[in-house]
């Protein structure tokens, strides 16, 4: 197919696609108008059943907290493939990291950023420590939280610290911890076999009162774990690309 | 009940301890926890469906608020299946890879697990979540080799056309939850019919099956198929072919069964819509394949041709067209895995895959060419194989509806695919007749497919051919296993029956048919079957013969060149992402279109 062709046939594809598209459209319920039980069952029923205010949390993590298994495990198996693909091959090996994009000005990282960045590092670790352990009062929890806590590991970087972020990023201890972030979600969903129960129930003790941050048993536990595998799993990913860009050449070059 | 979920477990639970362990050798360990895994999960398939609520949320008044796996013997069946073929290729790398990084085990295992949480979910969410899962892994898998292009640009053409199919399933799943407000399959299947179905129902089930049908292979969503398998390591080619193309028709068939059926009604205009996609898969799969000299793009093709077989089986809405069509994947699945554990022998040895340059140059690995010329036969539907049962009672079902056609599509594809896999077994392990002439195009393709393994090997080790021979010995036994055939077909019967699941799932009544009648037709084989089966296999044999010696009948060699149609057909195959997205969504628009006019 020629770049034309195929430019024609997919606009008059798509003109038809979003024809049906619309006409499905028209069968949703009106703006505000929610028609199903799950939601009403779920916003009346979770603070009490719970104890977590967070009720999307308690959907995430306790009604649902099966799917996200399997969403944690996307994101794990995504690192690993960023990982598989990005391994140091044959006829590889490891330069003085330096920029490889030729023609190019080199310019420095100017103060402003370098300060900015620094500044924020702080900040930064404990506002994601703060998401990862406020799964259960607050619509936050370990996805959110591990993102925000990689990034501050991004800071590093951008702060123009590049050894210093390879220090703090070590491959191999960012994979284990991945996995037993990961692994430990499995458990703690394990664990409840146990007790005879089904798999993934809420066997912890729930707390004395909603809305505090020891109570909602295993919501908790399960963000705090899911956190640990975020974090690591875009640390890692993120360490992955730079030291591919900056690191690793070809023999030979 | 536990069981199903210490099942799925005991896959979840290897891969993490194997992380920490990284340079240890444990594949061993890896597969014995799998081979575990697929025992338990055919146990659970012989009992009745069970249903298991995750975190012990059973739901009340009807309405489910957790997540469940309900699992027919049909759905935990598959799952088996993937876990043997998961054991079987394991087994197979063991020696294959010079130096395998955890990373693949890790790849593998996730892979299945995201196969069997596909399999036994009976919620559409996480249902899309595993397949999510599933569709990861397998990009990262066929990209295992990144020091070559082919790789790459294989993985990359496979994970957008896979993505762009699943954000439609996606988009369709957030309509149906817009206008139901459930998520469980039982649930949505309730309300859905107690309303008339309007367009709303009829797009959200067109978007949904449309990203299976990506995954499936159906045409014209086909393309990304062979690019990902030509250039995916040959283990993984096994379990693509053998097991994930069929989970995506398998999601069709759940969604159709298990929430639309009732709901959608109009069951003819649905069948013919699946009729023809079938039809179409089944044939344009076939020429391709015939017409390939690589010969992991050629077993690829014939996988494509396969998948439309099965949609075919599928698309008659009998228990008896569904038996067959899952009889049939069982076959197809072994016979194809050993196919492709073959051609990684003759990777690992002769290090090349091009049909033309390898003429005659297997004929030391004897065995190997023996179980690949047997599996070419079984794929060709020679009686007593699993495909040959199959394809039986696929027929019949078709006949009885007034399809006596389905017969004709069944055999030319036999013929041909057969044909060609036998003409590489003739050509390849025994030198018979003349190399098929070169094609620039495809010697350039195989080229690339070099350094799978390090470097060529002077003997084959054991562990390589021992799971191609048992997927040949068992695709042969099963149809012979006692009480096979009966139970295929009741549990098909039950797959259909949307209120028992229903009532099932959502009030835990077990269903009061569990040794339903069975559907009128045969359980066994007829004289008609055996008559076609050995029919295709002979015409297939012929058909290989034919392209090996046509130097020496001159009246055919003007047939074996390529025609100016099949060359602008191959043109469509173009390798360009882009092309093959405009296909999806010309696709998706025509397949709607279709349904809207037909259902409105």
């Amino acid at each position: 197919m020629t770049p034309s062709v195929r430019r024609w046939l997919c606009l008059a594809a798509i003109a038809g696609f979003a024809g049906f598209y619309l006409w499905g459209l028209q069968g949703l319920p009106g703006f505000g108008r929610y028609p199903g039980p799950y939601g009403n069952i779920i916003a009346s029923h979770a603070v009490e059943q719970a104890h977590a205010t967070g009720v999307v949390s308690a959907v995430n993590f306790d009604y649902r907290g099966f799917d996200t298994l399997g969403e944690e495990f996307i994101l794990f198996i995504a690192a690993t493939g960023v990982a598989t693909v990005l391994r140091r091959l044959r006829g590889e090996r490891r330069g003085v990291p330096v920029d490889q994009v030729g023609g190019r000005e080199q310019t420095g990282t100017s103060d402003a950023v370098r300060v900015m960045a620094v500044l924020l590092v702080g900040p930064m670790v404990l506002y994601g420590w703060y998401l990862t352990s406020h799964a259960q009062t607050s619509p936050a929890g370990g996805f959110q939280g591990g993102v925000v806590l990689a990034s501050a590991v991004v800071l590093v970087y951008l702060a123009g610290q590049f050894q210093a972020f390879r220090r703090i990023t070590p491959v191999g201890l960012l994979e284990t911890a991945e996995a037993v972030g990961a692994g430990s979600f499995v458990a703690v969903g394990l664990s409840a076999l146990a007790y005879g129960l089904a798999y993934l129930t809420n066997i912890l003790p729930l707390g004395h009162q909603p809305g505090a941050v020891d109570s909602s048993g295993t919501i908790a536990l399960i963000s705090f774990f899911v956190g640990v595998e975020v974090s690591a799993a875009f640390a890692m990913m993120v360490a992955e690309l730079l030291e591919q860009a900056l690191v690793i050449r070809e023999t030979g070059t | 009940m536990p069981l199903l979920v210490g099942a799925f477990l005991s896959a979840g639970a290897p891969f993490l301890k194997q992380r920490q362990r990284l340079s240890d050798g444990i594949a061993i360990l890896t597969s014995g926890a799998v081979t575990g895994m697929c025992a338990a999960l055919v146990f659970q398939a012989s009992g009745p469906r069970s249903v298991y609520w995750f975190g012990g949320f059973r739901p009340s008044h009807g309405i489910a608020i957790g997540i469940d796996f309900a699992a027919g013997p049909l759905s935990a069946g598959l799952a088996a299946l993937s876990a043997f073929l998961v054991t079987a290729s394991m087994m197979f790398s063991w020696r294959y890879f010079e130096h395998v990084a955890t990373h693949f085990q890790t790849l593998m295992l996730i892979f299945l697990a995201g196969m069997v949480g596909f399999c036994l979910t009976g919620d559409i969410f996480d249902m899309f979540v595993w397949f999510e899962v599933m569709g990861v892994a397998a990009y990262a898998l066929t990209a295992y080799r990144p020091e070559e292009k082919g790789p790459v640009q294989g993985a990359i053409n496979f994970a957008i056309t896979n993505s762009a199919g699943a954000y439609l399933s996606l988009s369709g799943i957030g309509l149906l939850y817009g206008r139901t407000g459930a998520l469980n399959m039982a649930q949505v299947s309730r309300e859905l019919s107690a309303q008339r179905p309007d367009g709303l129902v009829v797009v959200s089930f067109v978007l949904i099956i449309s990203g299976l049908l990506v995954k499936g292979a159906i045409a014209p969503f086909h393309f990304w198929l062979a690019d990902a398998h030509a250039v995916a390591p040959t283990p993984v080619c096994v379990l693509f072919s053998g097991v994930m193309v069929e989970l995506g028709l398998y999601g069709v068939t759940r969604v159709y069964w298990s929430m639309f059926a009732k709901a959608l009604g109009h069951e003819q205009v649905i069948s013919h819509t699946f009729l023809v996609l079938g039809t179409l898969t089944a044939l344009v799969g076939a020429v391709f394949c015939y017409h390939q000299r690589h010969i992991k793009r050629l077993l690829a093709f014939s996988t494509v041709s396969h998948a439309g077989l099965f949609l075919s089986g599928i698309a008659l809405l009998s228990p008896l067209g569904l038996a067959g069509a899952s009889v049939y994947v069982l076959g197809h699945a072994m016979v194809k895995g050993a196919l492709f554990l073959c051609a990684g022998v003759v990777l690992h040895r002769l290090h090349s895959v091009n049909e033309t340059s390898l003429h005659g140059r297997g004929r030391s690995l004897r065995l190997t060419g023996v179980i690949f010329t047997v599996a070419g036969l079984g794929l060709a539907d020679l009686p007593p194989f699993a495909t040959f049962l199959g394809k039986g009672w696929t027929e019949e079902s078709a006949y009885s509806h007034g399809y006596a056609w389905v017969t004709v599509v069944f055999m030319v594809s036999a013929v041909l695919v057969g044909g060609a896999v036998l003409r590489v077994a003739g050509g390849v392990f025994f030198g018979l007749g003349d190399p098929p002439p070169e094609d620039p195009r495809m010697a350039k393709e195989a080229e690339e497919e070099e350094s799978e393994t390090e470097e060529a090997k002077y003997r084959t080790p054991l562990s390589m051919v021992v799971p191609a021979a048992a997927l040949v010995v068992v695709a042969l036994a099963l149809p012979f296993f006692p009480g096979f055939g009966p139970s295929v077909q009741r549990a098909a019967t039950r797959f259909e029956d949307e209120s028992a699941y229903r009532a099932l799932v959502l009030s835990g009544r077990p269903p009061a048919n569990l040794r339903a009648p069975l559907p009128p037709g045969p359980t066994g084989i007829t004289v008609a079957d055996v008559a076609t089966g050995a029919g295709s296999a002979a015409g297939a044999v012929l058909l290989a013969g034919a392209a090996l010696f046509r130097r020496r009948f001159r009246s055919l060699a003007r047939f074996a060149q390529h025609s100016r149609a099949v060359r602008a057909a191959r043109r469509l195959q173009s390798g360009v992402v882009n092309d093959y997205v405009t296909w999806l969504v010309i696709g998706v628009a025509c397949i709607g279109a279709a349904l809207a006019a037909a259902l409105r």
